[in-house]
């Protein structure tokens, strides 16, 4: 095997098999790298049901396991889990899984020095879209008439969102659902990154038969992480065939053709000014300056914050200057991972707020946050 | 009887250039609007971000930075960092619907008092010209 090798990769243990989504590649990568000790931890997201997932930090191969599987409706960005793996053990290795935001937020922090990055295995995720959980059990009550503590196993192939329970299995094309005002997060739509280009490996199942998981190596550790499954005997592989990397292609472009659609729908620009001025008053209105969007961010690295040195809750201005700072502050890096609008207990928008502005900047400065360690944060001055 | 509206400005004035700048336009007796709030920094790039959107929210109609010109600071790269937020700040003033001219970047060397009175006239003109800020406005209701 070389960098740049595209294969098909499946694992040899029948219950990670079963249990893991596409012949449970990821879950035997990570057992493989705590068995052959090339990590000491691994973050993974332990299922609670369908709807909900809890990251977690562990060196035990037998929870590892019990992570495996896919979830789409339990939105978790990694990043600031990783962070905190490098404060408690500056000298350790990590390994997790990583869809392209969780990645792109890794590089980010990587680059102001919180993150290790030559010590944490990436093993990318193809990823097609998250869904709300909340929303999603509504859309399952409403769309495909079923009981959401039912549902056993999720799947998104070809545009099609299916849902199995024990007795049916149902699909309904992503776009209709989208038309309905359900199906992915609102800024999943808008996402480019489909293929997490930046990490080491990048497991998908386009392309891919059933049971077997597309693989594509980008770097050293990433051959390493496959090399060490294999001669542990955990994973088989065989070359992808042409056809099955034409259709990942195709999917990919077609991802992304979606996404530009739906970016110029979202994103309408606001030519008046005034106009403009009222949108931003309107929407900051409802803050209650709890700050939980700046803990989950995975881009904001700062130790003491300057977002919040400059204001007080007592101020009462419509717009708060936490929100200016913090918009002019991420602008650079913000890559849209859709965090903060998730958590926001007064449900303002932000991450349409932040992505208007980082648009500007990084179009201004040429910089697409989180791709690669090559470019400097364009905050930094020469 | 009416008064007539002046715009409060903020200004940022460099211990080393503009401060000196504006001494002398006020030595050399240069008449200038009595339009602003000057605050004495050690440096350009002593201006936070953070100063320029308090003193936004807290009313000033106008905020100006000035500093020494390029190649001259005090400290070697001051102004630089000062000229790169302000082209970030001037980006996010004109996404939340601030007027252009409510942020301004002029160099001021310690000689140009003449300068510096003529540049104080010229900004107070504009910001009459477009009226008080809107989050002025916001923050009196």
């Amino acid at each position: 095997m070389n960098i740049g090798d595209r294969i098909v990769a499946w694992s040899k243990d029948e219950e990670i098999k079963k249990e893991g989504a596409s012949g449970g590649l990821v879950t035997s990568l990570l057992t493989a790298a705590l068995k052959g000790e090339l990590v000491d931890e691994v973050i993974a997201l332990q299922k609670v049901s369908e709807f909900e997932g809890v990251p977690i930090r562990t060196s035990n191969v037998d929870e590892v396991i019990k992570c495996s599987g896919s979830l789409h409706a339990a939105p978790i960005n990694l990043t600031k889990f990783a962070v905190r793996f490098f404060e408690a053990h500056p000298d350790g290795t990590l390994a997790l899984p990583a869809k392209p935001c969780d990645a792109r937020g890794i590089i980010e922090q990587a680059k102001r020095k919180k993150i290790n990055l030559e010590k944490t295995y990436l093993i990318g995720l193809n990823c097609g879209g998250t869904m709300p959980p909340i929303t999603t059990m509504k859309m399952l009550e409403k769309m495909y008439e079923i009981n959401p503590d039912d549902v056993i196993e999720e799947e998104i192939e070809r545009g099609k969102l299916i849902f199995k329970t024990e007795k049916e299995e149902k699909a309904i094309s992503i776009d209709e659902l989208e038309e309905a005002g359900y199906g992915r997060r609102e800024n999943c739509r808008y996402c480019e990154t489909n293929i997490p280009v930046m990490t080491d490996v990048a497991c998908g199942n386009w392309g891919a038969g059933k049971n077997e998981t597309f693989v594509e190596i980008f770097t050293e550790k990433g051959l390493k992480l496959m090399n060490n499954a294999i001669e542990l005997g955990l994973i088989e592989t065989a070359p992808a065939t042409e056809k099955g990397i034409k259709i990942r292609e195709k999917t990919n472009s077609v991802m992304e053709k979606v996404a530009k659609k739906w970016h110029k729908k979202i994103f309408v620009p606001i030519e008046d000014r005034l106009e403009r001025f009222h949108y931003y008053m309107d929407v900051m209105e409802d803050c209650i300056d709890c700050e939980a969007c700046k803990y989950v961010c995975p881009v904001c690295a700062c130790d003491e914050s300057k977002c919040i040195d400059f204001y007080d809750p007592m101020d009462s201005h419509k717009i708060s200057i936490y929100h200016l700072v913090r918009l002019l502050h991420i602008s650079d890096s913000c890559i849209g991972c859709g965090q903060c609008t998730d958590v926001c207990p007064a449900e303002i928008p932000l991450t349409i707020l932040h992505r208007r502005m980082a648009d500007r900047i990084q179009a201004k400065y040429d910089y697409i946050p989180g791709m690669d360690m090559k470019i400097p944060p364009s905050f930094e001055v020469e | 009887m009416e008064e007539e509206w002046t715009p409060k400005i903020t200004l940022f004035c460099c211990n080393w250039c503009s401060y000196a700048g504006s001494d002398d336009a006020g030595v050399g007796r240069k008449q200038q609007p009595p339009s602003t709030r000057t605050i004495r920094v050690m440096c350009s790039g002593r201006t936070d971000p953070g100063f320029v959107l308090t003193a936004l929210m807290e009313g000033s109609d106008a905020v100006l930075f000035t500093g020494c010109h390029i190649g001259d600071c005090h400290y070697i790269s001051g102004n630089y960092k000062a000229k790169k937020r302000f082209e970030m700040l001037k980006e996010i003033l004109d996404e939340i619907g601030l007027e252009d001219e409510r942020l301004q970047l002029q160099w001021i060397s310690a000689s140009e008092g003449s300068e510096f009175a003529e540049y104080i006239r010229k900004v107070t003109e504009e910001i009459k010209a477009i009226g008080p800020s809107p989050l002025r406005q916001e923050w009196m209701k």
